[in-house]
């Protein structure tokens, strides 16, 4: 066992942790020592959550030691890693929303609630930290309740506190006094984990960064050591540069073109000042990480969720506001990102989750069963969708057969505008192929596609243009020859946008 | 109740109660007198006892179909033993008999995980039959008057022992509920289920003793049946359920979990057995009663489930809108200006 081990507050040695045939984790080494904030970066699927999944003892590593303060110990359930003084504070916090703030921090102790009262008004004396015992949880912002959480670790004496995105949520202001709370809590020798997206956070509040990539980590060090572009080709996969890139389309005369979507100064609740068009034959990219509002700006534009202002546009034709059915009938449709909540009805067989979006041209009174099937064949055939038959229930199915099947519903209303939320995600790699023929058939068929992904090769090997989201709006649209690893990285991170203001 | 926030609902509740009896005495005098006032609330004791147990379940955030018919064969097997002439171990029996409902339910929604309305419900119509194979489908008549005349002892005159001591239990399971350690579990399962695990929490454990409870109380509601009413037919306790929930209910508990007290109950069961009452004294045909128990329990679940609904939508809303960069204050060169 190295020194290092003996020195730090937490290490952890060669973690490995697969879930059925898919590694998450391939050998993860991290130390983190007294009063360090260790800022852990990585993409959607990096393998951060499992990692600290396993910290909290909800997962169990295949291989790999984990120490605290140079012990060895074995996490094997949520109450122990408490008792070893780690506490993760989670993206949305999990408190009891009907109890008041001094219930909520002692809830779950055994000592008696005088004595912890006493306890709790001593440390947020000693942090001079004010929040109102009384109020009621739901009453709290996320800031707030992030507090309370904190207050919570804290009053079990945590020595590890694990922050997941603390920020994602937060206002400007919040942000600030969450700072200033993870310096106090820095001071006082308590080590971070502070996970996040943004990468101008970690040269403002960490010590130490680690950046984790297909469950490896890249680049790990004392935060002065790099600078934001560093990061950013640490997120970058090691062959981005050498790579090539399948061959591209030519790029699209636009001149002549008329627009199928436009969208001015769109705002709704998660995004605001997006503008953009999309024309016929074309694949126009979303770029973003989870949380940048790309989702919300997709399930507004189909009249799920509320405009605030701004306009949408089908072929010229203001459809700003209107309910879901009208917007398909004027030819939008959506495949949603989250196949099992949203997308698949799972226990009817594939014929009825095809003609789901479609049941009012299928015959009036009665279902007209013949065209059912007709849709159905038509679709299994097209895109080589592995059934047993019509009849197969749907859950049944593998993820990339069961997006096909969806993809065919979002089309048998004929779309003129098809948006794509993370079409290939939870996808094999020989239906992800699959599922991108289908794509460009599409687009050669002269339907507009708007694909949202966080998956930058994807963007990269589909679009023709692309624009990434940063917070909820629009930082920087790219055209054909723009679109690489390194400028979508740099702009879903949020890098570009500083380096315009500089 | 549009003060939900401000007031606990368990005021609210009293209010209403008091301004039924207002408004009900405007109509007819006699009903506004202090005998009569007494009269209900004595009356209320067996819901108040059922209503009791029932919380904790609703508060764990689970609900109890089947209290109308475990209350229905304990009164029978206390029945039989009293009429024979064991009244002590007819109550034993009895109890024992509830609280064995308490933990079939209980394990049946915890470790196998079948939803609480559809285990209750089974359990509800298992009851039920053995109810008439116990009784053969006959009355239970011939109730000794000495176990009949514990029904209307009287505490201080006013209040019968049985309500008297309904009260004190209430005030007791209110400290425990909201005092001990313990205790406070059950709303914080309710509450958050995951959060509660978290924590470390026993939530299967919490939600086995709520369904105990809950069936030893329904039991004892089945000991004072026997008592008051003096017979018992094979469908006793039956259409309880309903009335107990819209207790619970009307008093301020939340069908998600999480949110009132047995003081709520209490008053909810007051207010239950008034109505009945009411609607002699208003004249009306007592058929109505289910009808109008069913009315407040639909609007006033309705009513909360809109507040519940706007109030998460208005926080997601928030939370999405916070997350929207406002260009001009956050660059990093502002906040290092700032700092």
């Amino acid at each position: 066992m190295s020194d290092k081990v003996h020195e730090s507050m937490l290490s952890v040695r060669n973690i490995f942790k697969a879930f059925t045939a898919n590694i998450v984790l391939k050998g993860i080494d991290l130390d983190l020592q007294a009063g360090e904030v260790l800022a852990l970066i990585g993409g959607n699927g990096a393998g951060k959550s499992t990692l600290m999944k396993i910290l909290m003892g909800i997962y169990q590593p295949d291989a790999g030691e984990i120490y605290i303060a140079g012990n060895q110990v074995k996490l094997s359930k949520p109450s122990i890693s408490l008792s070893q003084g780690i506490y993760l504070v989670p993206q949305e916090p999990m408190l009891f929303p009907n109890m008041t703030v001094e219930d909520n921090v002692i809830m779950g102790f055994k000592e008696n609630p005088k004595q912890l009262r006493k306890r709790l008004l001593e440390l947020m004396e000693q942090l001079d930290w004010r929040i109102d015992l009384s109020r009621k949880a739901e009453s709290l912002s996320i800031a707030e309740q992030q507090l309370v959480e904190l207050l919570r670790g804290l009053m079990r004496n945590s020595r590890i506190l694990i922050l997941d995105e603390p920020t994602s949520s937060l206002t400007f202001n919040e942000v600030k006094s969450l700072f200033r709370i993870v310096e106090d809590l820095k001071k006082k020798g308590i080590s971070i984990i502070y996970i996040t997206h943004r990468l101008s956070e970690v040269f403002m509040i960490a010590t130490d960064v680690a950046i984790m990539r297909d469950g490896v980590i890249t680049l790990n060090g004392p935060v002065e050591q790099f600078t934001e572009d560093m990061l950013v080709k640490g997120l970058l996969p090691e062959n981005a540069k050498s790579k090539k890139l399948k061959q591209k389309a030519e790029a699209i005369d636009y001149s002549n073109a008329e627009p199928v979507l436009t969208v001015d100064k769109l705002c709704g609740h998660g995004f605001c000042d997006v503008s953009f068009s999309v024309f016929p034959g074309e694949i126009l990219g979303l770029a973003g990480v989870v949380g940048a509002g790309r989702t919300e700006l997709a399930t507004t534009i189909i009249g799920r969720d509320e405009v605030l202002s701004g306009n949408v546009f089908i072929n010229g034709r203001n459809i700003t506001g209107q309910s879901t059915r009208k917007v398909m009938d004027n030819g939008i449709s959506y495949v949603p990102e989250d196949r099992f909540l949203n997308g698949i009805f799972k226990i009817s067989d594939v014929a009825a989750n095809s003609s789901a979006s479609n049941l009012n041209n299928m015959g009036h009174l009665f279902m007209n069963f013949n065209q059912e099937r007709e849709l159905t064949d038509h679709y299994v055939n097209a895109f080589r969708t592995k059934v047993t038959g019509r009849s197969q229930e749907m859950g049944s199915l593998s993820g990339g057969n069961q997006q096909k099947v969806v993809i065919g519903r979002a089309l048998a209303i004929k779309p003129k505008l098809l948006i794509l939320d993370e079409p290939t995600r939870g996808i094999d790699a020989a239906a992800r192929g699959d599922v991108y023929d289908i794509i460009q058939g599409l687009k050669a068929k002269g339907l507009a596609i708007l694909l949202i992904s966080s998956d930058m090769e994807e963007i990269i090997e589909l679009s023709d243009r692309a624009m990434s989201m940063y917070c909820g709006r629009i930082n920087k649209k790219f055209s054909k020859n723009e679109i690489t690893q390194d400028s979508l990285m740099t702009a879903a991170f949020g890098v570009a946008e500083e380096a315009s203001n500089a | 109740m549009l003060k939900k926030h401000s007031l606990p609902r368990a005021t609210t509740s009293f209010v209403f109660l008091i301004l039924l009896f207002i408004g009900v005495g405007l109509i007819n005098s006699s009903f506004l007198t202090l005998q009569n006032i007494m009269l209900n609330l004595n009356s209320s004791v067996i819901y108040t006892v059922v209503a009791i147990g029932i919380a904790f379940v609703i508060i764990t955030g689970e609900i109890d179909v089947s209290v109308g018919a475990t209350l229905g064969i304990s009164a029978a097997i206390c029945g039989t033993m009293v009429r024979d002439g064991n009244p002590v171990q007819g109550i034993i029996i009895a109890l024992l008999v509830g609280l064995f409902i308490g933990l079939f339910n209980g394990f049946g929604v915890t470790v196998l995980r079948i939803p609480s309305i559809i285990m209750t419900l089974g359990a509800n119509g298992i009851i039920r039959g053995m109810i008439y194979v116990y009784t053969n489908g006959k009355w239970i008549e011939n109730i000794p008057l000495e176990f009949k005349a514990l029904a209307q002892a009287k505490f201080l005159g006013i209040f019968t022992w049985f309500y008297f001591a309904t009260l004190v239990a209430m005030v007791l399971i209110y400290l425990y509920m909201t005092r001990t350690r313990t205790g406070r579990y059950f709303k914080a399962v309710g509450d958050n289920p995951n959060g509660a695990n978290l924590l470390g929490i026993p939530v299967v454990g919490t939600k086995i003793v709520a369904f105990v409870l809950c069936g030893l109380f329904a039991s004892i509601g089945g000991i004072m049946y026997v008592s008051r009413v003096g017979f018992i037919t094979p469908i006793a306790g039956n259409g309880y359920e309903m009335k107990v929930i819209a207790a619970c209910v009307l008093g301020g508990i939340s069908l998600t979990g999480g949110v009132g007290s047995v003081i709520g109950a209490t008053i909810g069961a007051a207010i239950m057995a008034s109505i009945s009452r009411a609607l002699v004294f208003l004249g009306f045909p007592s058929d109505y009663d289910n009808t109008i128990t069913g009315i407040l329990l639909i609007v006033v679940v309705v009513f909360d489930s809109v507040l519940q609904i706007t109030s998460a939508e208005k926080v997601r809303r928030q939370r999405l809108s916070a997350k929207i960069v406002h260009a001009e204050i956050s660059t990093p060169e502002a906040v290092e200006n700032e700092k």
